[in-house]
């Protein structure tokens, strides 16, 4: 059953001299058919803001002494930690995924003079900086020297 | 030869005279295997109860008139094989639209937003007729071809949960319309149609949900258009920064 659309969707400036029905909002939003992965892209902000907040509570943590810095670091053992953060990882990939396949045809047929390249080249070089960076972050993460 | 076959149509009605809301009414039809969607409503109309209002014309996907909710997806009924359906097919008007009755929708409030991106080649002086026709290469008309397919049709409104949500929201076909128009050689009016993007009805409310996009009959990709011209009225912004509007800085 669909809910009611804002009362307004669609109106015309001018009233009509007949009366309408109310306009009502697509029956599968949000969470049927393909406006679920709609709806899940925008719910991940959710997680980036509670991302935020464990970034913070890290610094935080890390500028507070050597004890408090290993207080944190058992408390991200915990399995409670350890399921936030794989949903957090699951959300990155699906946001970035998601991004990628959206963002070449988003791209004007020029920009001044320029044309942008085709889409599969855009799509490339997308995962191309995704998987450098995190290839990078990852070796400097593990110990390794630049 | 196949067979024909019952299907039922629950189809929605409203009459805005003795209706308070709109209700449902069942219609178990025979149809021809070879019918379209509309085939069907237009039987139903013409032999099994005259009172149903819907709006039709071309028949081939060119008018844009018979947009509806078919089983609670935005669809040309005119394009939509019925074998393509179960034995049960609900018919709705088109979401995010006031109902003016049965199956019609209020257009007018679409047809404001057209006229807001001003779908009409804006020139800053008009050529002399002895200069002959304004020429336009192959390459120039391939960046707009695309988006001047729009039949509307109505059904990436009907799609969009900006739209539902946001009655200043321009919608995707006006958008796209006045991209159209930006990005033709032609064309001399793309600040004019950027400060109507900028403006209340912004582009920036596409939230880019791909819908308008998914459920398009003509492949226009409304999505690319309107998020295109997000990026053009950045830019647009941008250079009015340091040069005026009429070249001087």
């Amino acid at each position: 059953m669909a809910r009611p659309a804002h009362p307004h969707a669609m109106q015309p400036s001018r009233p009509g001299s007949t009366r309408t029905a109310p306009p009502q909002m697509p029956p599968r939003y949000p969470m049927g058919g393909r406006y679920r992965n709609y709806t899940l892209f925008d719910a991940t902000g959710l997680v980036y803001l509670l991302v935020g907040f464990v970034a913070l509570r890290i610094v935080w943590a890390l500028g507070s002494g050597r004890e408090a810095w290993q207080s944190m670091l058992n408390q991200l053992e915990n399995p409670l930690y350890i399921a936030f953060h794989v949903l957090a990882f699951v959300s990155v990939v699906f946001v970035a995924v998601r991004f990628f396949s959206l963002f070449p045809k988003a791209q004007p047929p020029r920009i001044g003079p320029a044309k942008p390249p085709p889409a599969p080249v855009i799509t490339a070089m997308l995962y191309g900086v995704w998987f450098g960076i995190t290839a990078v972050m990852t070796f400097v993460l593990i110990g390794g020297n630049l | 030869m196949s067979e024909r076959q019952k299907k039922t149509f629950v189809i929605t009605r409203f009459d805005p005279d003795t209706d308070e809301v709109p209700k449902t009414e069942s219609y178990e039809i025979e149809v021809e295997p070879y019918w379209k969607i509309l085939d069907a409503i237009n039987y139903i109309k013409d032999e099994v109860d005259p009172s149903l209002s819907h709006r039709w014309s071309c028949r081939m996907a060119v008018c844009g008139s018979c947009g509806m909710m078919v089983n609670g997806e935005p669809r040309l009924t005119c394009k939509d094989r019925l074998s393509g359906y179960g034995d049960t097919i609900e018919i709705s008007p088109l979401s995010n639209f006031p109902v003016i009755r049965d199956l019609v929708v209020e257009m007018d409030g679409f047809m404001d937003k057209f006229n807001q991106v001003k779908p009409w080649i804006i020139r800053a002086k008009e050529l002399a007729a002895e200069d002959g026709p304004m020429r336009q290469s192959p390459e120039e008309l391939e960046e707009f071809k695309q988006f001047s397919m729009c039949i509307n049709c109505m059904l990436c409104y009907s799609a969009c949960p900006v739209v539902a949500n946001e009655p200043e929201f321009l919608g995707p076909a006006a958008i796209a319309l006045g991209h159209r128009y930006n990005i033709d050689s032609r064309d001399e009016g793309a600040a004019e149609r950027n400060e109507v993007f900028r403006g209340e009805g912004t582009v920036f409310s596409c939230s880019y949900a791909n819908e308008c996009s998914e459920v398009c009959p003509k492949n226009v990709d409304p999505a690319a258009a309107v998020n295109q011209a997000k990026f053009n009225a950045v830019i647009d912004w941008a250079t009015g920064l340091v040069i005026s509007r009429d070249g001087k800085e």
